[in-house]
């Protein structure tokens, strides 16, 4: 069997500014983006049907998509869903109503099916419920990331790894928000559920590696390269199955896997990133420089 | 083989073989009378797994109870239903019925005043107070928590009598204080809960008594319907005083007052028919009775008190028409209440706010069959990548294995506690999978790292090292998703409890199991 092996970087080519740069300069970029999608928008991410109010209809009917929208009286989105013959998931704003019942009368049935199977789900939440859920998700990442930041502190008594771990978490979350918001994946409870996951595997690797290069003996590049052989293999692993997993939900249509499994690959590949570039930098000179002055 | 070296080993085992049997053993877990469900669902396929309504199928709605509530303070000698009709008069289209006044009891709770209308504003609602001049505070959307216990209460009872299996009925609460009822029902859509929650039965009190009959020389039972739901100006909430028992206390208006009195004392129920029903022993002797009569069938036989028909024979009902229908115990009264409102809510459930949700069983199979591919495909790519790095079945076999046994005795604690699972927690169990992987490359790479592992007494000393980081992390995961476990209104509890649970579990059993194989692999050569 061909063993893959994590390759060995020579970090002695880099200074700490350079590895470091890169990083941060995303991260800016990414915090920029989501600025600017809070200024011209009014929300720093695009905000989901969960958050903003409106329901989903997922109908199967013979009625080509291009009609769809006029069956009913308010105004509708169509897509298509991948592995199912005809049918479509429709969304609507806050203000819609009836929408099952506007389903079935208006829409034709596919062959062999009568009126009362158009509709396969509808779901809806009000505005006002959508703001309360949005203020709860806002919280619970937000205690979530203090919790975290609290017990990473608590473990390494040390500012520079303590807070080399808390940035690369925040830019763990920061830069796949931004790239959801470039690529048009709105948040939903999904997506929410797929970025706390993020804290635990970003955190994951960076305690590894700190763990190595503080409190194994041992040169500080051997460490590193040790912790890197067991981090990238765990991040790889994990990233590998989301990437299949959100795949595979996207063709079958469940929306919540797909969304969770696409932030995940985002923050999992920034992870990869910001672990041995952006931590291991502030390690390295925490390490030469910060411990001994 | 020593027992000593391999309890984890052996302690995993035992969980496996447990979870196993929770799971598919019939009959276990069945009789679950806890998380609010009304009647167990009779046919859950092979396994012991309940499936919630993403993975099912059916309608669940989320919904705020309307009305407005206001903390007051009245003088000892205030009676309830003046407080009630006074407000009621200083608001427009708002009958005395649907203002509800709840008198505190204990030395925490506080009198208030509870409006049942969606179109009350807090504005009128303390102008109303003003004028009728009362001292109040902390005047508030939404109605009091024995208000929701009781539309609680009564839509269980209605799904219950519908025969609807596998509805539930519960209240949550947000992070913001606002509380919402939720009512889920496999296999119904919208409209049927819809018609369900409003539906009202129609409910009569009856009396019954011995009579002469046309002829004048024997004697047989009459009944009379006396009083319909138009009847009633109020009906209270069930309640237990020390002078009269469990009760329900009920008030009359000024009209149906009128002919309730004339009736009594005309059937007899005030002399000879005092205290003499026998319904319960005698159904076919009944004496004298009050029946509570719910769409046709006969659900409650009351007694006419002594004082009560005091009252009657002095003609001084009307001017406070107001009586309590007492039981043997609080049950019967809760019970009691519910027929006589005939399933009606005290206060209506807003659907518009909130949220709905409906899918069809058609869909959740799919959903199901979809959910468990992509969870396979998911642990087929990490067996991929494992095989691939570590190039020995012996490091990754044992690895997948592991993890794979977290799932099962998740998937075995879902179906002992009767968890519904929904999306979210196979969202949780993908998680779990993960980190679970994770820590197991950890420990497998610590134990391996710096040369061949040649005595237990090395193995011990690598695996307690891994076991620091892998205690760190699954620290920070645990921190990071209690306050989802604990605040949320539902769709991420799931995630967030199965996360939790999957990492103690991992932590505590699994993974040190896997040490454990991991040393008999390696140092046995």
């Amino acid at each position: 069997m061909v063993a893959f092996e994590v390759p060995e970087v020579d970090y002695t080519q880099y200074t700490n500014r350079q590895l470091a740069a890169i990083p941060l300069a995303v991260l800016a970029v990414a915090l920029l983006v989501i600025l600017g999608w809070y200024v011209f928008t009014g929300a720093p991410v695009q905000l989901g049907m969960e958050f903003t109010g409106g329901t989903e209809l997922r109908a199967q009917t013979s009625t080509p998509p291009s009609e769809i929208p006029a069956a009913f009286s308010s105004e509708a989105t169509v897509t298509p869903v991948q592995t199912t013959q005809n049918t479509y998931i429709v969304t609507f704003g806050p203000e819609a109503q009836n929408i099952a019942n506007q389903a079935r009368n208006n829409l034709q049935p596919v062959q062999g099916q009568q009126k009362a199977d158009i509709v396969k789900s509808v779901q809806g939440t009000s505005a006002s419920f959508g703001e309360s859920t949005q203020r709860l998700a806002l919280m619970g990442i937000g205690l979530a990331f203090v919790g975290m930041s609290v017990l990473v502190f608590l473990m390494f008594r040390s500012f520079v790894p303590s807070i080399a771990v808390v940035i690369s978490a925040f830019s763990d979350i920061m830069i796949p928000v931004a790239l959801m918001n470039l690529l048009g994946i709105p948040l939903s409870l999904g997506t929410v559920a797929a970025l706390l996951m993020l804290i635990g595997y970003s955190v994951d690797s960076d305690i590894l590696l700190n763990n190595h290069i503080l409190r194994r003996s041992g040169g500080f590049y051997e460490s590193t390269h040790r912790a890197m052989r067991t981090g990238v293999t765990m991040t790889v692993t994990s990233l590998s199955s989301m990437a299949v997993m959100a795949f595979v939900a996207y063709l079958f249509g469940i929306d919540l896997l797909a969304s969770i499994g696409i932030v995940l690959v985002l923050g999992l590949a920034t992870d990869l990133m910001n672990t041995y570039m952006l931590n291991l930098s502030l390690l390295r000179w925490y390490k030469y420089e910060g411990v001994a002055k | 083989m020593d027992i000593r070296d391999n309890w984890r080993v052996i302690l995993l085992a035992i969980f496996l073989v447990v979870s196993t049997f929770a799971i598919f053993a019939p009959g276990v877990g069945g009789d679950s009378t806890s998380s609010g469900a009304v009647v167990e669902e009779t046919d859950s396929g092979p396994t012991n797994l309940k499936f919630g309504l993403e993975l099912s199928g059916g309608t669940r709605i989320r919904a705020p109870v309307d009305g407005m509530t206001a903390e007051v303070s009245l003088s000892p000698q205030t009676q309830p239903g003046t407080v009630e009709k006074s407000v009621a008069g200083n608001l427009s289209n708002v009958g005395a019925g649907d203002v509800k006044v709840r008198l505190a009891r204990a030395q925490n709770e506080t009198t208030t005043v509870e409006v049942f209308s969606n179109n009350v504003t807090r504005d009128q609602l303390t102008s109303a107070l003003d004028q009728s001049g009362y001292d109040y505070s902390n005047v508030r959307s939404g109605v009091t928590e024995a208000t929701r216990n009781t539309v609680v209460r009564i839509l269980r009872d209605k799904i219950s009598k519908a025969g609807l299996s596998g509805g539930r009925v519960q209240q949550v609460e947000t992070a913001q204080g606002e509380h919402f009822v939720v009512i889920e029902m496999p296999n119904t859509n919208r409209s049927q809960v819809e018609d369900l929650v409003t539906e009202r039965g129609k409910v009569q009190i009856v009396a019954g008594f011995p009579a002469r009959n046309q002829t004048g020389n024997d004697t047989q039972y009459r009944r009379v319907p006396l009083l319909s739901q138009g009847d009633f100006q109020s009906i209270g909430t069930a309640q237990e005083s020390r002078t009269l028992g469990p009760n329900v206390p009920v008030v009359l208006n000024q009209q149906s007052a009128q002919n309730f009195s004339d009736s009594m004392r005309k059937f007899g129920f005030v002399t000879e028919g005092v205290g003499q029903c026998r319904w319960q022993t005698n159904p076919d002797d009944p004496g004298y009775c009050l029946y509570t009569v719910v769409d046709g069938e006969t659900v409650y036989a009351a007694n006419m008190g002594s004082r009560l028909a005091g009252t009657f024979r002095q003609e001084k009902f009307t001017q406070s028409p107001n009586f309590v229908m007492s039981t043997t115990n609080m049950s019967e009264a809760r019970e009691l209440q519910i027929h006589l409102n005939a399933g009606a809510l005290p206060a209506s459930l807003n659907m518009e706010q909130g949220t709905s949700y409906f899918l069809a069983p058609s869909l959740a199979e799919e959903f199901k069959l979809y959910s468990l591919i992509t969870g396979l495909v998911a642990v087929g790519a990490v067996s991929a990548v494992v095989f691939l790095r570590y190039g020995d079945p012996k490091v990754a076999a044992p690895m997948l294995v592991t993890a794979l046994s977290e799932v099962v005795i998740l998937l075995g604690f879902a179906a002992a506690v009767q968890l519904p699972l929904d999306l979210s927690h196979i969202a949780g169990f993908i998680a779990v999978i993960g980190t679970g992987v994770d820590d197991l490359i950890i420990i497998a790479d610590e134990v391996m790292s710096e040369g061949d592992v040649s005595s237990s007494r090395v193995f011990q000393s690598r695996f307690r090292k891994a076991f620091w980081v892998i205690g760190a992390a699954a620290a920070t995961t645990i921190i990071a998703m209690s306050p989802l476990a604990v605040l949320s209104l539902g769709d991420l509890q799931g995630f967030a409890i199965v996360t939790i649970l999957g990492v103690l579990i991992g932590v505590l059993i699994t993974r040190p199991a896997y040490g454990d194989i991991l040393r008999s692999l390696l140092t046995d050569k």
